[in-house]
């Protein structure tokens, strides 16, 4: 067991553990942040997605050795219901939800995508984008609107 | 052993990494991105006594060029790579493997140095390094030695670096403005799929025509470690690339590839896609200098 600290979502946090546990076991059982899912546990579905250093990885595959001093956002950091993020906002409106397991992940990854862009981005792109994300439920056309809205109400507001 | 027991350390410097891997007598492993490496834990198939948490060894960590020789650190992501604009210019056929890596997580942090260590037949950085004519850099604390890529990769999964020896550099030569390069790959979709077959190739095209002067052409997940095509880069130099001789060369690629038949892919069907590929490559690099050209 070692203590790890790191910051979650803006706030400083120590955790007693084993180094090799993974840090989506972490921040679910040691930091109280159950947005982050597991569902493959091996890369390949995103629903575990956070940011590391503000660059989308997936949880399931980082050890909790690794984030010692390290910057992490996870779903709960990105927006409160109270207080919900333009990629949020939009999948409600767009009703991009359907079991909501992907959900988290998706939101994360596509806050970072929006981040990284400043135009619309064309459905391709949104697909190349969010490739490593997976949904088993919606079929995914309107998770792919709810980026367009997300992405466009993000460039108008900035326009103002 | 549980994974719970596995504990890590996290050297500060490459110094106090090299010390750890000759001096610590316990079971051992290097830890980069993780992407393959936290896998095989969780599968029971690596469980050593401690990571060798490579993290914070940012020496590393780099692209630069210096005199003639573009060098990228182990510690590069697929991520840095792609984004590079000296690799964009330089070394269009890694970026383009690197493209074609998983999706954008496993881009951001699985590294150069983790895809050649894994030694993975289908590893889709290794192609592209063939064709580049890469070497690579082992350090241990008596020393370094430069390996020719070629000839670093033994097996699946096994390579000519010792216990005590870490990947420092991969390096290769600054390459000319008739130099052009293409990284081609089946899987079964387009994200975060393993290769069924990939291929890279190099060509150094002749001012104003379809000849080459010469050209590298590589093959990953159809042997045990990614091979050479030289039978098929032989005839690149024959004459103009023609309709004709691409086929020729992608039936001489049909010949010179040795697949197995596997869960992903039958050996027939690697060989035939093996070709397709390679004469798909050469079209579109002849396309793309014809356009370059104009
Ligand atoms: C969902 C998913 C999709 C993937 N898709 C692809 C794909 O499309 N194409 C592909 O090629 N690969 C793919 N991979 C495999 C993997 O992401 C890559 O091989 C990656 O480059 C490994 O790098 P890493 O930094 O994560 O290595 P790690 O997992 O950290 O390490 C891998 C091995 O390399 C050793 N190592 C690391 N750095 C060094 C060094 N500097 N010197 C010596 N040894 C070292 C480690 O000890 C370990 O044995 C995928 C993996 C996942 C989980
Ligand atoms: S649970 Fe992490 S990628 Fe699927
Ligand atoms: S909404 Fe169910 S998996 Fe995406």
């Amino acid at each position: 067991m070692k203590t790890i600290d790191f910051c979650v979502n803006g706030k400083n946090v120590s955790v007693i553990c084993s180094p090799a546990k993974t840090l989506l076991d972490v921040l679910r059982e040691d930091a109280g942040l159950t947005g982050s899912k597991e569902c493959c546990g091996k890369g390949e579905c995103g629903s575990c997605t956070v940011l590391l250093n503000d660059v989308p990885v997936c949880s399931c595959l980082v050890l909790a050795g690794q984030v010692e001093g390290e910057r992490v956002v996870t779903v709960e950091g990105i927006g409160t219901k109270q207080a919900m993020d333009p990629v949020q906002q939009a999948f409600v409106d767009e009703g991009a939800t359907q079991c909501g397991y992907c959900t988290p992940g998706l939101i994360v990854a596509s806050r970072a995508y929006l981040t990284s862009i400043g135009h619309v981005p064309g459905l391709d792109e949104i697909k190349r984008a969010l490739g490593g994300n997976l949904c088993r439920c919606t079929g995914y056309t309107k998770i792919l609107q709810a980026v367009q809205t997300a992405a466009a109400r993000q460039l108008s507001s900035r326009e103002l | 052993m549980f994974v719970s027991e596995i504990d890590m350390l996290s050297p500060r410097s490459l110094k106090e990494c090299l010390f750890i891997l000759e001096n610590e007598k316990s079971s051992l492993r290097l830890l980069a991105g993780g992407t393959d490496a936290v896998v095989r834990m969780k599968e029971g198939k690596w469980r050593p006594d401690y990571w060798v948490n490579l993290k914070h060894v940012d020496e590393l960590r780099f692209i630069t060029i210096q005199k003639d020789e573009i060098q990228i650190g182990p510690l590069t992501t697929h991520s840095e790579i792609i984004n590079s604009p000296l690799l964009q210019a330089h070394a269009d056929v890694l970026v383009q493997a690197c493209q074609e890596i998983g999706a954008t997580q496993m881009q951001n942090m699985g590294t150069i140095g983790g895809n050649i260590a894994t030694a993975s037949p289908a590893g889709d950085t290794i192609p592209a390094l063939y064709a580049l004519g890469a070497v690579i850099e082992l350090t241990s604390l008596s020393g370094k030695r430069m390996i020719n890529v070629e000839d670093f990769f033994i097996g699946p999964g096994k390579t000519a670096a010792q216990p005590n020896e870490i990947i420092s550099k991969i390096a290769f030569n600054v390459r000319g403005k008739n130099d052009i390069g293409i990284f081609q790959k089946l899987g079964p979709r387009k994200a975060q799929s393993i290769s069924i077959v990939n291929a890279a190739v190099t060509l150094s095209m002749k001012q104003g025509t379809k000849e080459c002067t010469g050209g590298r052409i590589a093959f990953g997940s159809v042997g045990p470690t990614v091979i050479r095509a030289k039978k098929c880069e032989a005839m690149l130099t024959l004459g103009p690339l023609t309709d004709e001789m691409i086929a020729n060369i992608g039936r001489v690629a049909w010949k010179e590839v040795m697949p197995i038949s596997d869960i992903r892919a039958s050996a027939s069907y690697r060989r035939d896609m093996a070709s397709a590929l390679l004469e798909r490559g050469l079209y579109r690099l002849l396309k793309r200098w014809a356009e370059h050209e104009e």
